[in-house]
């Protein structure tokens, strides 16, 4: 009896083979040098936070990250993915924080038949026309944070804005994802110079218009400079001040008090209250002495993504991989996270406010939520 | 489109014309008089921004910062030179350009890991925080205020020292001609790390002003440098004169350009397009005006060299 | 032509070291893929096609820049151009690699001539100034450009080159070793032709050759239309190995390192620009892995042994790597002779 069971079981293993193999491969593609060198240094932090917190196995498998360097550039990036692909033979190819080495990447990767996963970049062709299968977001759709803020605005009954972006493409979709929800007046539509460090020149035609609102984009070292010179500048009584990923956990630390009260809207904060949320931040902060991101909350949610995926699928097989994603309900930082046809997720956006601490650190707090279950506008253009 | 408001740009154009002037006038005289292609000049800028950032944070002062910072920016760009730069004097434009390319990489390095890639938080000092009325209904910060007079009176100082001391005697001397002025006499080698250790005292004051506006990071400096190459360009090399008036006009054009070509492009094409093309256009505004002055002034407006 | 092939006979003892160099290093690129075949490290093709093509824009600017003495910086434009070409016939459904190919150079011929045209009223530092203007102009002109992507840049499918289907890589491979050797071989002939001879000499001494009756600007302006053909035939390569392109590939510090390379491989040799670029990438490569296995909490600041690596090539290699190499093989022979 004991000898059948056991040769069953070993035929059952023979045949399940592949799917029992030992470990899970994982290329994670950040920007850990030069400028923008801290946020990948923060996704780094909570991928290997999410993997300690999973014993160091995903689905069951002994889990390996191997990091790499795109220094922010397409073809070290496009390089840097047929090495993980070719040479280092990893299973998922994941992260990536901008939207052109995104591209850059995604035709090779799908192509290879391995799923990628992104940690933060969004651009639109790849949620619309130039989708693939085995692409999944594990943050969102470029505008879908801004639609929020433009209906946020919108509801609120804000008459007119005036709106400030970088002039770059991300600047450029971000304001057109506001202009969707938001029908109001729009007092003027200004374009500042990719990497500008001062903005005193657009502060002062601001004032001379004195909008009843202003809303802003100028991600990274933009946003702490516009932020900061708005407050030297006494702006506040001229306009009111509302953001999208300008004031986030990367620009927190360098702004403190002057960013208090600023409105801004974001799928995630680190105030979300669910058990996997709490763990995350309690765990982050212990660590590494300061609030995550909502880029580390990303990543972090992407290694617990792969972990539900291979722990539902049984297997690291790709297809069965990509049907676990697909179907959603993928516990995050977010809570159980849906999934839209076009692999982008279908979540809440909220609104949130930079408020102090209980120890007298600046963070961001929920206020309400603008969007249930919002889903980005392309899907529809996609067809796999 | 008020008065007002053309006069409160055009003391932001000052502003930036100011600090571009404070990098810019090292950075000539190490052109002009050394022959030397200091690319890393804009590291000195973040050298002095670190500086003061670091040394406001632990004293909680900032005009110790700036006094403290000064001479530690004076003593690396001293230091700088008498290791490194003196053995590239002879060499050809493009080796320099390739090592102080070098010396950016590690510069920027050495900060990153000293003092973390974040920005390193630095603010107003609460006496220049608030704000003055240039004009009726307009107030204006304080600090810039005072970035523009401090920048006025550096400049001044630089302009009496080169032209009224025997050391600017020989500061003007060597941007002429460097092998006479050697010939002559004078301790070249001294006077050239004397003039560097300054240029980079100035960009470093440049640096140490801009901290509390903008962030400080590694890497600050380098947009910084190319715009003052462009100053230099169109001031003429080794002409402090001309490195201030260039720096002026390329602050208020960059500053005026930005805000106003947008609207006035309004009034020539349609809305849709010139939201496009004004940005695009204001980013080049700045060459363009480059090219032009040097399709009719090849050499730049002021240059040193005997024309 | 009976004169020029006369002048082609008299090949000075150092250009045949550097020919040899040269050709040396090609044929490596050649015999490369079979090694990384048997290693199993298919991976690094990709680093030498990224090697090849980087080396084929330097030679190209190495034209102007080492034999020329014009210091341009703004040929990661031409790369650009070249780049976009291919990108922009895919995006109006034209997909004949020789369209593409013909279209880029046609383009980059025509740049080449317009801003070359403009530029070399000047010289000097304002030389380098203006060409960058250019160059930023072009940047800005592409960002700006929606329809194709601006920043996000536009993704490519590779070209059928008639009976040649690009999309085996070991093809593309191939076809940019032909492309580099074709231009090695090119620039061979140029730099010894009297044409070359001519424009090495007005780098030296301009007024003199304008003595003699010439007219510099004509010579100054045709090296610098060929080294933008060549610099926008890597980059139509580069953007059909890349499968994408944005106006990352024409951004100031691209040029900025193509000026690296021919500097670190040695000014006007043939065989500089290819060994800098050779040198550079390996070293892009081998730096972060070696301080993650020396001090792995600095990894990611690389760059602070590469800074000083480049500084201590200026401060004790004059003539770049090329030059060491002499001084290394020329020491090498006196001390044989001796004994």
């Amino acid at each position: 009896m004991k000898k059948s069971f056991s040769s069953a079981v070993a035929a059952m293993a023979m045949m399940v083979a592949p799917a029992l193999a030992d470990n899970v491969k994982i290329g994670y593609m950040t920007t850990l040098s030069g400028g923008a060198g801290i946020i990948g240094k923060q996704m780094q932090n909570a991928v290997n936070l999410a993997l300690e917190h999973q014993g160091g196995k995903l689905g069951g498998m002994d889990a390996e990250v191997v990091f790499v360097d795109d220094q922010r550039k397409p073809d070290v990036a496009k390089q840097l993915a047929n090495r993980l692909l070719k040479s280092d033979k990893v299973d998922i190819v994941a992260g990536v924080i901008w939207s052109n080495l995104l591209m850059a990447i995604h035709k090779p990767v799908t192509r290879a038949d391995k799923l990628l996963i992104s940690s933060n970049a969004g651009p639109s062709p790849i949620a619309g026309e130039n989708c693939h299968q085995n692409f999944f977001s594990l943050s969102w759709q470029n505008d879908q944070t801004p639609e929020a803020m433009g209906k946020h605005m919108q509801d609120a009954g804000v008459k007119s804005v005036y709106l400030i972006a970088p002039n770059y493409q991300a600047g450029k979709d971000m304001l057109a994802g506001f202009k969707r929800h938001y029908k109001g007046t729009i007092a003027a539509e200004v374009y500042t110079k990719l990497g500008q460090s001062d903005f005193q020149a657009e502060l002062s035609a601001l004032r001379a218009v004195a909008p009843e609102t202003t809303m802003i984009f100028q991600p990274g070292g933009m946003g702490i400079n516009f932020v900061k010179q708005w407050k030297q500048a006494g702006m506040d009584q001229v306009s009111k001040l509302y953001q999208v990923f300008s004031v986030d956990g990367v620009s927190l630390p360098a702004l403190k008090d002057s960013a208090l009260g600023i409105l801004g809207t974001q799928t995630w904060s680190p105030d979300l209250d669910n058990p996997m949320n709490k763990r995350f931040v309690a765990d982050y902060k212990a660590k590494h002495g300061g609030y995550p991101s909502f880029y580390a909350a990303q990543a972090y949610d992407t290694i617990m993504a792969i972990d539900y995926a291979i722990a539902k699928a049984g297997s690291k097989d790709t297809a069965k991989m990509r049907a676990a994603l697909a179907a959603g309900g993928i516990p995050t930082t977010r809570g159980a996270l849906k999934m839209n046809s076009n692999h982008f997720p279908i979540q809440n956006i909220y609104l949130r406010e930079a408020v102090k601490d209980a120890d007298g650190v600046v963070t961001t707090k929920v206020i309400s939520t603008v969007f249930t279950d919002h889903a980005d506008s392309y899907a529809s253009a996609c067809k796999f | 489109m008020t008065m007002t408001l053309i006069l409160e740009q055009t003391f932001n154009g000052l502003q930036a014309g100011v600090t571009l002037f404070l990098v810019a006038a090292g950075l000539t005289l190490i052109l002009g008089i050394m022959d030397f292609v200091f690319l890393a000049h804009g590291a000195q800028v973040m050298i002095g921004a670190y500086a003061a950032a670091a040394i406001t944070g632990a004293t909680g002062n900032f005009y110790l910062g700036l006094l403290l910072a000064i001479p530690v920016t004076f003593a690396s760009g001293y230091l700088l030179e008498f290791l490194i730069i003196r053995h590239l004097y002879q060499r050809d434009h493009m080796e320099q350009v390739l090592a102080t390319f070098g010396l950016i990489l590690f510069f920027n390095e050495v900060i990153r890991i000293g003092f973390g890639p974040a920005a390193l938080y630095s603010d107003l000092p609460p006496s220049l925080s608030g704000f003055v009325e240039i004009l009726p209904d307009t107030p204006y910060p304080a600090y810039r205020l005072a970035v523009i007079l401090a920048g006025l009176v550096l400049a001044l100082a630089i302009h009496l020292f080169v032209s009224r001391t025997r050391v600017g005697a020989m500061v003007r001397a060597g941007a002429n001609n460097p092998m006479m002025t050697a010939a002559l006499g004078i301790n070249i080698k001294i006077l050239f790390r004397l003039i560097f250790a300054t240029g980079a005292c100035f960009a470093g004051v440049a640096g140490m002003l801009l901290g509390p506006l903008t962030s400080v990071q590694p890497g600050m400096g380098e947009p910084l440098l190319i715009l003052s190459l462009v100053v230099i360009i169109i001031g003429g090399i080794g002409s402090v004169r001309g490195a201030f008036i260039a720096a002026i006009i390329v602050g208020l054009v960059d500053t005026l350009g930005r805000v106003f070509l947008p609207a006035l492009l309004r009034l020539v094409i349609d809305q849709a397009a010139a939201d496009g093309a004004g940005p695009a256009l204001a980013s080049m505004l700045v060459y363009i005006l480059m090219a032009l002055v040097l399709i009719f002034r090849p050499t730049g407006l002021f240059p040193a060299k005997g024309s | 032509m009976l004169g020029y092939l006369v002048d082609l006979m008299r090949l000075s003892r150092d250009g045949i070291r550097d020919n040899r160099l040269l050709w040396l290093l090609i044929a490596g690129f050649a015999l490369f893929p079979i090694f990384t075949h048997f290693a199993d490290l298919p991976f690094w093709n990709d680093v030498a096609m990224r090697i090849m093509l980087l080396g084929m824009a330097a030679m190209g600017l190495n034209l102007v820049l080492g034999y020329g003495g014009m210091v341009s910086f703004g040929h990661a434009a031409f790369i650009g151009i070249g780049a976009y070409c291919v990108g922009i016939s895919q995006f109006y459904g034209i997909t004949n690699g020789w369209a593409h190919l013909l279209f880029s150079l046609v383009a980059c011929g025509a740049a080449g001539l317009v801003i070359g045209y403009l530029a070399l009223r000047t010289s000097g530092i304002y030389f380098i100034m203006i060409t960058l203007a250019f160059a930023q102009m072009l940047f800005f002109l592409f960002v700006s450009l929606e329809t194709y992507g601006g920043d996000d840049g536009m993704s490519i499918d590779r070209a059928a080159f008639g009976v040649v289907d690009l999309y085996d890589p070991l093809r593309l491979y191939f076809l940019t070793w032909i492309c580099l050797a074709l231009v090695g071989l090119a620039l061979m002939f140029i730099v010894r032709s009297r044409f070359g001879v001519t424009l090495r000499a007005i780098k030296s001494n301009e007024s003199r050759v304008e003595a003699m009756g010439l007219v510099p600007l004509r010579f100054k302006i045709t090296g610098y239309v060929i080294s933008a053909v060549i610099c926008g035939l890597a980059g139509a390569l580069f953007a059909s190995w890349q499968e994408y392109v944005s106006p990352d590939i024409m951004h100031w510090t691209r040029s900025g390192e193509l000026m690296i390379i021919i500097i670190l491989g040695g000014l006007a040799t043939l065989a500089g620009p290819l060994l800098g670029a050779i040198v550079f990438l390996l070293l892009e490569e081998m730096l972060p892995w070696l301080l993650g296995v020396v001090a792995p909490a600095y990894a990611e600041n690389w760059m602070i042994l590469f800074g000083p690596i480049l500084i201590m090539v200026v401060m004790f290699g004059r003539g770049g790597l090329v030059g060491l190499l002499d001084r290394w093989w020329a020491a090498d022979k006196a001390g044989r002779s001796v004994r």
